[in-house]
């Protein structure tokens, strides 16, 4: 009989155990559960914002191609008018430019302006030569191909000849 | 957790991934490029820069522009490359005081560890810019054939720029990585890296959990660059051909050669004749010059024909030679081949490839990208994302409920992620009609038996009342596990009744495929059947309105209005029996211009403007479908 009893107390000492070990393996999944599913919300906010922000991205810069392509364009008729001994055809010429300027500008693209004499900017120019100049050294001597910016982004840096200074 | 960057530190472009939500994601840097320049320089104004602003002064500044540094990390200077590479190199070298290699940029000298850390951390910094978080850790790629003091150089680079270097990995592992060809078991791989200015080749052995490096070969001096100076100087002898000018020293000339060759040359991947067009190119005493000239794909290739064969040979050598010179492999032992680098685009090289190993090249993964993607994908091991990743399914069937006419209306589309949940709301098809029936079909087809039925169930005690007007509303929802839970709410009594099917996503492969072969094979037959009766359900509804409109009217309209719609209504009954859609369309638009009538005789003749012309859409914008086979519809 007390055997009994004492088997019955052990019995239940390991049942509780057994029920300690199975709430404690419990717990620990619901906490890693949890976790899991907050990092999963979490993840998916970060996503929705981040995606967010791509899109807009790609509708502020989803003609950039398209864009960079026309450009080309519009050193031709640089060339052209610059090269043109056609008064009328000049003038032609030079309204279907701003013509196309003006579009291209409602599209956010934006020439970059440079001085001559200024300085270096990488950011906005790219060096493609060095020539004697009337300008200090290292500053800006000739522009030989305009650049681009669109909705802030250089889309064609203006390329720049870089003045060696006088030679003297 | 921060996350760990993965960095192609490549000879002449770099460029990095994260892993993000289970994929590996391309990081641009800050000027808004998904590669950055491997070059740092000490500019005139005594600016330090790097990547695209170091390679915009580059020509103006030769002494002071350092690139290729990967060329000479980790080696001797009495190493027979780089005593090659000093030869080209417009910048100065020396031997360190260890006998390493020492570069001058502005007044100092660099080792190229220095050097290397000055892109790493121009990349590290955007990253940062870009995600708006701090990151210390980084997995770098080097070439397979790396040795040990390059492998190490390259990561004390990365400790200078303020990374911990979690991994150096090889190009090729990471491109296989990228291609998860990892998983495989014992399998050969080709990595075919036809770079901006090096060619590699790397021979890699899939075991269990292990990439093995078998051979590499290549040629460090043979690259995409090569390529565009062919095509330029193909350009200038054609132009001194056609207007006898060398436009060779013409420095805008040149410029604008240079864009439209580099832009040709992407073209015609793609396209088989290209026009290069440039106007005023030029002049001379008779005036300004053009230059117009076709190039075509076999013009192309006829000029680059040389590096094609040669990238060719040096991949058998490296495949068939016996060690250590190669892999001592046959050319069909090979299993997969990757394609690494811009200038694998070109179709020709893709060709030579697949002609070389009688298969097809793995080459989905953008070129320029794919080691950076490995890269990233290698840092989100470490990092845990890709281990402990929770799978997800996904309904590989659209999921509908049948509505008025037998017509599936889509409530979870498939490719749909689960866990998941839609609701929306339907309404009755006659009017007093108390109960609706739930039919819940899973296929791609528009017509609901053409599709696989799931379950179906009815919802009655639905308070009678006219057609349209009860508010069901029908929630699909399918846990984790794929359980779909189908539950249907009258609004108004608030009335439940659902049904739970277990085997909604459990569909074999082979019956997934079927349905959806199926569902293409009718494609234009049941668009045409859905059609025809979604204008038989707009006759049904016109005719309902108008007979609606005609009783609550009773006698206040005129006799002549009144006949007038009653023939219409008549007519539009007969013929919208019959099957051709044009008749129905044309006897509805009738009806319904005749009805305006009424309406219009309504708001004429009363003083206070009427409420009953708001009858038409009395859910305020909500969208509302009749549901189809009710108990009380004759609809199948």
């Amino acid at each position: 009989m007390e055997e009994d009893i004492k088997n019955n107390k052990q019995e239940e000492e390991k049942s509780e155990e057994k029920n300690g070990n199975e709430l404690e393996l419990c717990m620990k999944k619901c906490d890693e559960y949890l976790d899991g599913w907050k990092r999963a919300k979490a993840d998916f906010l970060n996503y929705k914002k981040e995606e967010g922000e791509r899109i807009s991205e790609l509708i502020k810069f989803g003609n950039e191609s398209i864009m960079s392509d026309l450009i080309t364009v519009l050193d031709s008729f640089n060339l052209g008018i610059s090269l043109s001994n056609d008064e009328t055809a000049k003038k032609g010429m030079m309204l279907i430019k701003v013509q196309m300027e003006d579009i291209l500008k409602r599209y956010g693209l934006e020439k970059i302006s440079v001085e001559h004499g200024g300085s270096f900017d990488p950011k906005m120019q790219e060096a493609v030569d060095e020539i004697v100049s009337e300008y200090p050294e290292g500053s800006v001597a000739e522009e030989i191909e305009k650049g681009y910016v669109l909705n802030g982004k250089v889309i064609r840096p203006i390329k720049v000849k870089l003045s060696k200074g006088n030679g003297g | 957790m921060a996350k760990i960057l993965g960095i192609d530190l490549g000879t002449t472009n770099s460029a990095m991934a994260i892993m993000e939500g289970g994929e590996p994601r391309v990081l641009e840097n800050q000027e808004g490029n998904r590669t950055t320049p491997s070059i740092v320089a000490f500019s005139k104004s005594g600016e330090r820069l790097a990547g695209l602003l170091a390679k915009r002064q580059a020509v103006v500044n030769p002494k002071n522009t350092i690139f290729s540094v990967k060329r000479l990390i980790g080696r001797k200077f009495s190493d027979p490359e780089v005593q090659r590479d000093k030869q080209w190199l417009p910048y100065d070298l020396k031997e360190s005081s260890q006998g390493g290699v020492e570069i001058k940029m502005g007044e100092k000298w660099y080792t190229a560890e220095e050097i290397s850390a000055m892109i790493l951390q121009k990349l590290k910094l955007d990253a940062e810019a870009k995600l708006g978080e701090k990151i210390d850790e980084a997995v770098i790629t080097v070439p397979a054939y790396f040795d040990d003091s390059q492998r190490q150089a390259t990561k004390t680079a990365g400790e200078i720029a303020g990374f911990k270097v979690r991994r150096i990995i090889n190009e090729p592992t990471a491109a296989a990585l990228a291609y998860g060809l990892n998983r495989k078991k014992n399998e050969q791989i080709v990595v075919y890296d036809f770079g901006g200015g090096t060619f590699d080749i790397s021979i890699l052995e899939v075991g269990d959990d292990t990439v093995e490096v078998k051979a590499t070969g290549g040629d460090t001096h043979l690259g995409g660059d090569d390529f565009d100076k062919r095509i330029i100087e193909y350009l200038v002898q054609e132009y001194k051909k056609q207007d006898g000018i060398d436009i060779s020293k013409d420095s805008l000339a040149l410029q604008r050669l240079r864009e439209a060759a580099e832009r040709a040359k992407h073209e015609l991947s793609t396209a088989l004749e290209t026009e290069i067009n440039l106007p005023y190119i030029t002049s001379d005493a008779s005036g300004p010059k053009h230059f117009v000239i076709k190039l075509t794909r076999a013009k192309l290739e006829d000029l680059v024909s040389d590096f094609i064969t040669r990238s060719i040979d040096l991949v058998r050598e490296a495949v068939t030679n016996l060690s250590p010179k190669g892999a001592g492999m046959k050319l069909e032992d090979i299993d997969e081949v990757v394609l690494v680098g811009g200038q694998t685009r070109m179709p020709a090289i893709q060709e030579a490839v697949k002609k070389l190993f009688g298969k097809e090249a793995h080459k989905g993964i953008n070129p320029d990208e794919v080691v950076a993607i490995g890269a990233g994908i290698q840092a989100g091991v470490l990092q845990g994302d890709v281990k402990d990743i929770l799978l997800l399914d996904v309904t590989p069937l659209t999921l509908s409920i049948e509505t008025l006419g037998g017509v599936a209306t889509p409530m979870i589309q498939k490719n749909t992620t689960v866990p998941t949940s839609k609701s929306q709301v339907f309404s009755t098809a006659a009017d007093s009609q108390t109960s609706v029936e739930i039919h819940i079909g899973q296929g791609e087809r528009p017509m609901m038996a053409d599709n696989k039925t799931l379950g179906r169930f009815i919802l009655d005690g639905i308070p009678p009342s006219p057609r349209g007007i009860p508010q069901i509303e029908v929630t699909f929802d399918i846990d984790a596990n794929g359980i779909l839970n189908v539950s249907a709410k009258d609004k108004a009594s608030g009335k439940t009744q659902s049904v739970r099917i277990e085997a909604s996503t459990s569909l074999s492969k082979d019956e997934v495929e079927k349905l959806k072969k199926e569902a293409e094979m009718y494609a234009a037959d049941d668009q045409k059947k859905k059609e025809m009766i979604e204008v038989k359900n707009q006759a049904e509804s016109a005719v309902y309105l108008a007979e609606k409109s005609l009783r609550d009217a009773g006698d206040k309209i005129p006799a002549d209005i009144k006949t007038g719609v009653e023939q219409k209504i008549a007519r539009l009954k007969e013929v919208k029996e019959g099957t051709d859609v044009q008749v129905i369309q044309t006897a509805t638009q009738e009806l319904s211009q005749e009805l305006q009538k009424v309406g219009q005789f309504m708001y004429n003749n009363t003083n206070q403007p009427s409420q009953e012309g708001g009858e038409k859409n009395p859910e305020g914008g909500e969208e509302q479908h009749d549901t189809g086979s009710d108990s009380n519809s004759t609809s199948s």
